[in-house]
């Protein structure tokens, strides 16, 4: 589950950003009647379309582990966040025939309907997180799920009125922003665009400078609500002891390599702004990609051993695991399914390649 | 209820218009392919670019449908979750391979189409179509254990006497028999019991053998069966938007591309019904008692010769009807106590076991242990009865479909193609036509054909599926639970407005796909231009 939540996260960060980008500069190409803005929103869009299906299908593995061998927890999410699962569906079945209309319909359409779309297409990807969130954060601090393992009654929107959820959303939008950005970049300066450069800066690197002050406040709010996590990230202490603080050096990657991405980004958008294609853009958006697949591998992680998160401890992760099997029986083609899930992002990273380097167009 | 049923059906049949153009399609492309690589006429990949980007949409919205109806089924029957972390895990797991290579082999294709030679565009392709069949294999298997629960042996036929054994016993009886009867006396839905913390622990394991489902005869036969239905209608649909093209315009360029596409058509349609159908029917009698009762009407016990002859190879075998099981459940007069004690479950093992899962059993256990398996038997004939009208029309509706689809097949076959003795029978057939109907002209019979062809094809695949899973009922696991039994516990999640507004969006999204595929497939020149226009402005842009 861990494999498949990292490749869907790096992924969907790029097409949910990137999508912003199209639908705002497809809007201003209209409105300024600029042919290179339009370029430019097709190229931003190049990516997410490229992106956006294989993405996709590593939701769907993440719900078939979880599914098959979380089968308690996900039992208890059918019921307990219901309405968040319905709110990132609804956001799916938007999203996906919004990026087919919006494609098909450019140039076909009159610019303003198309601009209008666009919004449709970049929004609804909003929603998928702004659901799926809610599980994330509900197992960090339980609010419906703490009124469920209490035995008290929940509410369907009980999973919206975490504070911590709000930060965790508003931490996961800017990220995508920045992700999306930094990779439209790259993109412009593998093309040697330095206009393009130029476009995508402030995209990639504002939402990251904003991440510097979302980011402490996020773990000051772990400190005082989920104080397990707090310390997991935090206590190097605990770790030295073999007390906790497990999750302390992957924190310290984390935040090394967003500092690295903050002084990459400073380099990029002042050269930028000079007209000039910095030397690192081209590799910003594998770092910022990076810096986001760290990001959830810290804000899962942390949780371990637990799968829910309570004040005096938690959730073990295997009060929810698969024992109506004996997993070993599985395990071998578990190792197989694991193979065939490298060889496809091969293949992918192979067709992504030709499509976005080599910028074969079938 | 029937309404949550009804829409969980929907979004599965909208699916499955999907799924059976993913799987028809390539047959035709590397037909196209192959016809381009031997003789290097660009009709073939113009053709095959149109049917890339249908593909391509058509993969998108199969995905779309795909995740809601996955999506849809755990959480609104999100005690099927005991099925897919048991008997289902093993295959669902492995159909992550199917779907992941699917996607990044489409892509590839979709990328280093044209760019790359023909045959290694072929090889793309069929790597892609291999692996979207073996995720048809897999949900098809899944699909099949529901229909005869593979490796529960005689645990249905415990409770309902005339059930066949369904192969060996891989399943902890004990738990599944104690389950069921804890999830009557506490009066929960099995989500309730599953959700709680710990609960997959007490319970622990229940089944023995996570391959069982693969190795369940009836899910092959369902796999061959359901597999070619979904190429030929896929084929068919593909064929039927060439013939419209070649109607609309006359130019017998699009001959050669429905000539490419109607042979392997002919042949698949041709082996369906007599091997493969005709087996899957043979699987049905054996495992299916009641779907086999409905199918033929028998509310009585019948002799039908050749019915008997296909079914069971012997034309003096009756045909049971619904009189001959209900004679059944009246002479088993047994509790469900005795029923639970046959196999090793005991009241304090039943009390144990559902204090453990924080469950209030009080005295409803009693009456749950002294209900007369026969009631109980019985009043599952009679729902299953109330369905027999619609399941027998609906097969013998199937059946004249498919023939007519099959004659479509054959006849414009043997237009497009010479066939020895047919194509001749058939231009003969041909002039008189357009002798008695001067209206109809060769562009005006081949769309006719295809028509029929498509429409016949694509309503036995409907009413095929219609009949498997209304035949089934009233169990969502043939002989074993009930939709009751597996349904949500969220309140909402079938209330009237909701299934109104999942159906809204179901609808909306479907057939607004199914249009945006109609219109793609409807403008190839445009697309043409489209791509062409996206590919210079990308390159100038990036110039």
């Amino acid at each position: 589950m861990g494999i498949s939540l990292i490749v869907h996260v790096g992924l969907v960060s790029v097409t949910l950003g990137t999508g912003l980008i199209t639908a705002i500069y497809r809007y201003l190409a209209y409105k300024n009647n600029d042919i290179y803005l339009e370029t430019f929103a097709r190229r931003a869009f190049r990516l997410l379309a490229v992106t956006e299906l294989f993405s996709g299908v590593w939701g769907t593995v993440i719900t078939v582990v979880m599914a098959g061998f979380f089968t308690g927890l996900f039992a208890m999410f059918a019921n307990v966040l219901f309405t968040p699962i319905v709110i990132a569906l609804i956001g799916i079945m938007i999203r996906i025939p919004a990026i087919a209309a919006f494609w098909y319909t450019w140039g076909r359409i009159d610019p303003f309907r198309h601009s209008i779309l666009g919004f449709v297409m970049a929004l609804s990807g909003f929603m998928i997180p702004l659901g799926f969130r809610a599980l994330m954060s509900d197992i960090t601090v339980p609010t419906a799920i703490g009124s469920f393992l209490d035995n008290r009654p929940f509410g369907a929107f009980d999973a919206y009125f975490s504070s911590l959820y709000w930060n965790l959303y508003l931490h996961t939008v800017l990220a995508v922003i920045s992700v999306g950005g930094f990779m439209v970049v790259s993109i412009m300066a593998l093309d040697g665009d330095a206009k393009g450069v130029k476009i995508a800066a402030p995209y990639a690197f504002i939402p990251l400078m904003l991440q510097f002050v979302i980011g402490p406040l996020y773990l000051l709010q772990l400190h005082f609500e989920a104080p397990y996590v707090f310390n997991a990230l935090v206590r190097v202490d605990q770790l030295l002891q073999g007390s906790g603080g497990l999750f302390t050096p992957a924190f310290a990657v984390k935040v090394i390599s967003a500092l690295a991405l903050l002084w990459i980004g400073t380099k990029i958008y002042s050269d930028a702004k000079k007209g000039v294609i910095n030397p690192y853009a081209k590799y910003g958006g594998f770092l910022a990609i990076f810096v986001a697949v760290a990001g959830e591998i810290v804000n899962s992680g942390s949780r371990y051993p637990y799968m829910v998160v309570l004040d005096s401890g938690g959730k073990r992760i295997e009060e929810y695991f698969n024992y109506y099997i004996n997993i070993g029986d599985v395990f071998p083609a578990v190792v197989v399914i694991l193979l065939f899930l490298v060889l496809s992002l091969v293949v992918f990273t192979v067709a992504a390649y030709y499509a976005l380097i080599r910028k074969f167009v079938a | 209820m029937q309404a949550i049923l009804n829409l969980s059906a929907l979004g599965v049949y909208m699916h499955g218009v999907f799924v059976s153009i993913t799987l028809g399609l390539p047959l035709a492309m590397i037909s196209f392919l192959y016809l381009y690589m031997k003789t290097g006429d660009e009709t073939y990949m113009k053709a095959t670019k149109l049917a890339t980007v249908v593909l391509s949409i058509n993969f998108a919205l199969g995905a779309i449908t795909g995740t809601l109806v996955e999506f849809g089924l755990l959480t609104v029957w999100p005690g099927t979750l005991l099925v897919v972390a048991s008997t289902a895990l093993a295959p669902l797991a492995l159909e992550l391979i199917a779907f992941t290579m699917e996607v990044a082999l489409l892509i590839l294709f979709i990328v280093t189409l044209g760019r790359v030679s023909a045959g290694k565009s072929i090889g793309i392709l069929a790597a892609y179509w291999a692996f979207a069949l073996f995720s048809g294999i897999l949900i098809t298997a899944v699909n099949s254990w529901q229909q005869a629960p593979w490796g529960v042996g005689p645990i249905a036929k415990a409770l309902y006497p005339y059930m066949p054994e369904y192969g060996p016993l891989a399943m902890d009886a004990q738990k599944l028999v104690a389950l069921k009867i804890i999830a009557l006396a506490s009066g929960e839905s099995l989500q309730a019991i599953l959700q709680g913390a710990g609960v997959a622990e007490t319970i622990g394991i229940v089944l023995n053998d996570p391959f069982i489902i693969l190795k369940s005869p009836y899910a092959w036969v369902s796999i061959a069966h359901n597999l070619l239905a979904a190429i030929i209608v896929g084929a068919s649909i593909a064929l039927l938007g060439w013939a419209y093209r070649y109607y609309a315009t006359g130019n017998p360029y699009y001959i050669k591309l429905l000539a490419a596409i109607i042979v392997p058509l002919l042949a698949l349609s041709l082996v369906q019904p007599t091997i493969v159908g005709h087996e899957m029917a043979v699987q049905v009698v054996k495992y299916n008692p009641t779907k086999w009762a409905l199918i033929e009407g028998a509310e009585k016990t019948k002799y039908s010769p050749i019915k008997a002859l296909l079914a069971y190879g012997d034309p003096n075998h009756p045909i049971y009807g619904l009189d001959h099981y209900a004679k059944q459940c009246e002479e088993y007069k047994v509790t469900v106590r005795e029923v639970a004690l046959s196999v090793g479950v005991d009241e304090k093992m039943l009390r144990d076991l559902g204090s453990k899962l924080g469950l209030q059993l009080d005295g409803r256990l009693d009456a749950v242990l002294n209900t007369q398996v026969r009631d109980l038997c019985l009043a599952d004939l009679e729902k299953a009865r109330e369905r027999m009208d619609k399941v027998h029309y609906a097969y013998y509706l199937k059946i004249g479909s498919a023939v007519t689809g099959v004659i479509a097949t054959v006849a414009l076959a043997a237009m497009l193609v010479r066939i020895p003795v047919l194509s001749p029978i058939v231009s003969f057939a041909e002039s008189i036509i357009y002798r008695l109907f001067s209206f109809v002209n060769r562009r005006s019979l081949v769309l006719l054909l295809a028509a029929l062809i498509a429409f016949g094809f694509a309503t036995t695949s409907v009413l095929g599926w219609y009949v498997r899973e209304v035949g089934r009922k009233p169990w969502t696991v043939y002989g074993l639970v009930y939709p009751e039994e597996v349904v949500s516990v969220v309140d909402y999640a079938t209330s009237p407005a909701f299934v109104a507004f999942a159906a809204f969006l179901i609808l909306a999204i479907n057939l607004s796909g199914v249009a945006a595929l109609v219109f793609v497939a409807s403008r190839a020149d445009e697309i043409s231009e489209s791509v062409k226009k996206i590919i210079e402005t990308i390159r100038s842009g990036a110039e």
